[in-house]
């Protein structure tokens, strides 16, 4: 077996191979190549010409963001790429107001304003706008997304509850990942990493366009050793008492992952106004498994995750105009460390229609339908998450209407209501009101104030599952974990008010200050009873208790001629109704700040830095989990070379060496100490 | 070593040459004036061949190269997009035998929808414009002082972004109507006062 310095050797020969190979031969492939690189800009709005961000994901409209009815942080592709990250939730953790915790090599739990988990979807995540979490535990699997950085066009963080645009779990904020059309990528790009610890993570990518068709074709193969690989990997257990029972003492870190990622997309123009487009991305992953609630059955995971969609957009007239759209989900999971195999097949039929039906008035209205088909695979071992037998169908329909309207020059009033019925629950709403106004003729200067409403729904697991099996004493008896009588949770319930600013101080000075009380209620967790008889505890999943949740983001952002520096700083706090009350997810840490920065060192070089800090935070829940403090610096130096057809990036990311502490989780009894520090390389190549 | 092999690499690698082709700013902006089509009324005389083509005019030494080629096929308002090149002033004046408005040159100048300045024109701008009054054309350019010499939408760089600027005025003079949308994207709204000077 090659030690850890072997892979990494020859991993580094392998990426000074291809410099050598294609670097000279750059420079004639993007002579050669020039013309399929251009950008075709005559498809571009002038927004898009401009880069001015405009965001989709507050109110479903294309919107400029100092006119949004909630408060968005926009990441772009550049922000990705000169970052040199290769996990998208690595790069979200320099946004205010994110929680990102990483659990593992793999894995990571991630939500806007806290209640974060991976068991804890009460941040809605998004592609392009169509669902990804994954219904039955309420999980992103982000290291299985069949989306590829380079592919990314920008991140949309919407903070605070957008239920009104998307429907269900915008409880605390979404995360929409938009990626780059066919026409943004025309050309070829060949990118590969490889980092300290012998990580690989390679991207090839072709988009063509001729005639009326525009298509891209991406895959990717991500290759990820683990923590004990990487110099890091000991076990810590919450519960010493339990540790015999688990076998704690023989863990070993088996947190690698090896991912094969696919993604293509074509568009078909019609005419002028009708445009067909098309979709097809999977993923194939094999990851070690990890300990969940004492059980490690050593079997590696295994998931297919394959996402399609059709959409057609038609413009009517110059203020009309609609899209219907289909888009299927299929997940197959052998997790044996939950259950079995668990299979999801989500079918999502779409349609929305933009007009004006007034004078200063823009709406849109739509709905959606969806169907949900899930099944798990029991195979009658005791160590499972155990799910009723056979296989079922959930169904979801949602109504939606939106409108905005221009009062005046200079004030704004928008309103979002949404009703959404689901089979499986009960039927619930979502609203969001949003009065804008302008400081100042120029617009400079725009202030807001918003009233939102949304819901969660509970999680197939919580609904229709059980652990089958008892577990030693946690505290004085036996444990059992048992699915709520008669299926009959409450969705969670959440209201906010929000107020923020948006100012343009001075020609390249911006500020952005949003504020909120967001108040919780019918919070799922778990409520636990002990028989004083037996001594045997029976936890219950419940809707136990609500929480308050208020704090404040400001970010200000300067650009001057070749330097980008945004600071930022978020105060965010929650508190629940009982103490240690259990709602399977974590609270936000109190104090998060952030410094990015990129200096266009000349026309080849640029020098980037990201930086974050989150305090530490005491957990609650079946034990105390604290979650530490920490500081993380990213630097990266990229050198574009063959006219900017070549590209290569050295970097570390968490220069300071503070994210190794491990995190345990919702249901983990572990936590796996992770690697910090990291120093990596990329050669990149477009032609 | 790691770090220290990859620095020796990415310090040693050739350095970039300079742009060869149409370069990206002009990709750009030929883009921009497309896209202003959109947002520009035009006075009735100028629309009344419903089935006629919008003329996008660059006149003086064209930067643009091929950059207009994907226009080809394009049709905006539902009308196909036509672009025109023409002689700069200088050589148009010297070209004419009679007065050189009567240039048939001019003539078509003045069917333009759209019309770029070209920088080589720098010294003429004043007279472009005023030969062109009331013509109902978009005159664009990206010459300092272009607007303050009547121009009506001028092209500035920021931060290698393509960024513009509109005089109100000249688009009242030349008898277009502008939509609040591109005003609200304008970097700067210049309005002249009748007199003296300008607001912005």
């Amino acid at each position: 077996m090659s030690s850890r310095g072997d892979v990494l050797t020859g991993k580094f020969i392998f990426v000074l191979m291809l410099l050598v190979l294609f670097g000279s031969d750059a420079r004639l492939l993007a002579e050669q190549q020039d013309a399929n690189n251009k950008k075709d800009f005559f498809e571009m709005s002038i927004e898009e010409l401009m880069e001015v961000p405009i965001v989709v994901s507050a109110s479903r409209l294309p919107t400029r963001l100092q006119y949004l009815s909630a408060p968005v942080t926009v990441i772009t592709a550049e922000d990705i790429h000169y970052s040199g990250l290769t996990t998208i939730p690595e790069i979200l953790q320099f946004s205010p107001g994110v929680d990102v915790r990483r659990l593992d090599r793999q894995r990571y739990i991630v939500g806007v304003r806290g209640l974060f988990g991976i068991y804890s979807d009460r941040t809605l995540v998004l592609i392009d706008g169509r669902a990804v979490t994954i219904p039955i535990y309420g999980t992103t699997h982000w290291e299985n997304l069949p989306v590829l950085m380079e592919d990314i066009e920008r991140i949309e963080i919407v903070r605070g509850p957008v239920g009104a645009s998307w429907g269900a779990n915008a409880f605390t904020g979404a995360i929409n990942i938009i990626t780059k059309k066919p026409n943004q990528c025309l050309g070829g790009l060949v990118s590969t990493t490889v980092n300290e610890f012998g990580d690989t993570f390679t991207h090839l990518r072709y988009g063509h366009t001729q005639g009326q068709w525009s298509w891209k074709v991406s895959a990717g193969y991500e290759d990820v050793e683990d923590s004990d690989a990487a110099g890091a990997g000991k076990y810590t257990s919450g519960v010493p008492a339990l540790n015999t029972l688990m076998g704690f003492d023989s863990f070993k870190a088996r947190d690698w992952g090896r991912f094969w990622k696919f993604d293509t997309q074509a568009e078909y123009r019609v005419n002028e106004q009708t445009r067909w487009s098309f979709g097809a991305a999977h993923s194939s992953g094999q990851e070690g498994d990890f300990e969940f609630i004492g059980v490690y059955p050593r079997r590696d995971i295994l998931t297919e995750y394959t996402r399609m969609f059709g959409r057609l957009d038609h413009q009517f007239d110059e203020d009309t105009s609609a899209y219907i759209q289909w888009f299927g989900n299929y997940l197959d999971n052998h997790r044996r460390v939950i259950t079995d195999r668990t299979t999801h097949l989500q079918n999502d039929l779409e349609a929305q229609i933009n007009f004006k039906p007034a004078d200063n008035h823009t709406a849109s209205v739509g709905g959606n339908v969806r169907w949900d088909r899930i099944s798990a695979h029991n195979n009658s071992s005791t160590n499972e998450f155990m799910f009723d037998r056979g296989e079922y169908n959930e169904y979801w329909t949602g109504l939606f209407l939106i409108d905005r309207w221009a009062v005046t020059e200079r004030f704004t009033l928008e309103g979002q209501l949404r009703l959404d019925h689901y089979s499986a629950t009960t039927t619930d709403w979502s609203n969001r009101f949003t009065a804008l106004y302008a400081l100042d003729e120029q617009q400079n200067h725009v202030v807001r104030a918003s009233f939102a409403r949304a819901f969660r729904s509970p999680t197939v697991a919580v609904r229709r599952g059980s652990s089958s099996y008892l577990q030693a004493p946690v505290v004085g008896g036996l444990f059992v974990t048992q699915p709520h009588a008669g299926n009959t949770l409450d969705n969670e319930g959440t209201y906010s008010f929000e107020a923020g600013y948006t100012g343009r101080l001075a020609e390249n000075l911006s500020l952005n200050v949003d504020t909120y009380y967001q108040r919780m209620e019918r919070l799922i967790g778990v409520r636990s009873v002990t028989d004083p008889a037996t001594t045997v505890t029976t936890s219950t999943f419940n809707n136990v208790n609500g929480a308050d949740s208020w704090g404040a983001e400001t970010s200000l952002a300067w650009q001057y001629k070749t330097v980008k520096i945004s600071a930022w700083y978020a105060y965010n706090d929650l508190v629940t109704d009982e103490f240690a009350q259990i709602t399977r997810s974590m609270s936000p840490s109190q104090h998060k700040a952030g410094l990015n920065s990129r200096w266009y060192l000349d026309k080849d070089w640029t020098f980037n830095t990201n930086y974050v800090f989150q305090n530490g935070k005491r957990m609650y829940a079946t034990v105390v989990k604290d979650l530490s403090s920490f500081n993380r610096l990213d630097l990266t130096l990229s050198r574009k070379f063959a006219e900017g057809k070549g590209e290569l990036i050295v970097g570390v990311s968490d220069v300071l060496n503070e994210t190794t502490d491990p995190v345990t989780d919702t249901g983990y009894l572990t936590a796996l100490e992770t690697p910090g520090r990291m120093f990596f390389i990329r050669l990149q190549l477009r032609f | 070593m790691f770090l220290a092999s990859a620095l020796f690499v990415i310090l040693t690698i050739p350095k970039a040459r300079a742009d060869s082709t149409t370069s990206r700013e002009y990709q750009l902006k030929a883009a921009f004036l497309y896209n202003f089509i959109m947002f520009i009324d035009w006075p009735e005389e100028k629309t009344s061949d419903c089935n006629g083509p919008i003329i996008i005019g660059v006149i003086g030494n064209d930067p643009f190269g091929d950059a207009f080629e994907p226009v080809k096929n394009k049709k905006v308002k539902g009308n196909n997009v036509v672009i025109e090149r023409f002689k700069g002033l200088e050589e148009l004046k010297e070209s004419s035998e009679k007065g050189f408005q009567q240039h048939p040159q001019i003539e078509a100048i003045r069917k333009c929808h759209v019309l770029f300045v070209c920088s080589s024109e720098k010294k003429w701008i004043r007279e472009i414009i005023n030969l062109l009054e009331g013509d109902g054309i978009l005159t664009v350019g990206d010459i300092e002082g272009f607007l303050e010499a009547g121009g009506t939408i001028n092209f500035v760089m920021e931060d290698k972004k393509v960024r513009f600027e509109i005089n109100v005025t000249a688009v009242k003079r030349a008898k277009l109507k502008i939509r609040s949308q591109l005003l609200r994207l304008a970097k700067r709204v210049v309005e002249e006062k009748s007199s003296d000077g300008e607001k912005s």
